[in-house]
């Protein structure tokens, strides 16, 4: 089984992105084949200068640098739209042009979208 | 087929809980077919609360759940870090928390996230309703 974490919701405007995180880290804890792709509202997440508060939600953002101890390797954002942010985000993304992105998911039989 | 069906939309604010019933009716309707296990993640935990009372004259979705998994011997899987998040909880956590009281209706089940995993492994299908 190749499972994709596909997120598109905002990170801090609900429980959503953090528990499509938690949902992430079990199945690699269970040593399951885990990517994520990172499109939308989520882009949010990779936002380097982030800093919620308690109230807004736990820090996602520190998250990103465990998941590879999760063997959860791939992370994938659309080329266009990481472009667009101009702002220093989180290194260890694979950015795919929009052909590419759509040949990722063809890749996956399992898609869990949050 | 086998399926599972996983649903994370609220029961109030969605119909997700209530399609979601809707399909695996069908299922277990059709000899060809079989449901290893619901499992409720997000806002869809909230279809476990016991203490949710709709008027009478409405769908109460919870009972509906029951009984179909009641009738059909399908758990129902909650889980337990979204449950507890939302004020959702056996007579174990109650406990476990130091808190009077508990509130997850019978028929439902605290489980982690791997439990999803197994049903997935174990099922041809996953059917998401959100």
């Amino acid at each position: 089984m190749s499972t994709l974490i596909y997120l598109s919701s905002s990170p801090y405007s609900s429980n959503t992105i953090k528990e499509a995180l938690d949902l992430a880290l079990v199945f690699g804890t269970f040593e399951q084949s885990i990517s994520i792709a990172i499109t939308g509202d989520a882009l949010a997440l990779l936002i380097a200068s982030q800093t919620p508060t308690v109230r807004q939600g736990k820090h996602l953002f520190k998250l990103l640098d465990g998941l590879e101890f999760y063997d959860i390797e791939n992370i994938y954002v659309k080329q266009d739209e990481i472009a667009k942010l101009a702002i220093e985000t989180w290194p260890g993304v694979s950015p795919l042009a929009q052909e590419s992105w759509l040949n990722m998911l063809d890749k996956y039989s399992d898609i869990y979208h949050f | 087929m086998n399926y599972s069906l996983f649903i994370t939309g609220s029961p109030t604010s969605s119909k997700a809980c209530h399609t979601a019933l809707d399909f695996a009716e069908a299922v277990v309707q059709n000899s060809t077919h079989t449901l290893s296990g619901v499992f409720f993640y997000e806002e869809a935990v909230s279809v476990a609360n016991a203490l949710a009372m709709p008027p009478r004259d409405e769908c109460n979705i919870r009972d509906e759940w029951m009984q179909f998994a009641q009738k059909h011997s399908i758990p129902l899987y909650v889980c337990i870090a979204a449950a507890l998040r939302r004020g959702e909880l056996n007579e174990a956590e109650a406990k476990r928390h130091e808190v009077h009281h508990h509130n997850l209706a019978s028929g439902f089940q605290l489980e982690g996230l791997g439990s999803l995993l197994s049903l997935t492994l174990e099922s041809d299908r996953t059917v998401r309703f959100k």
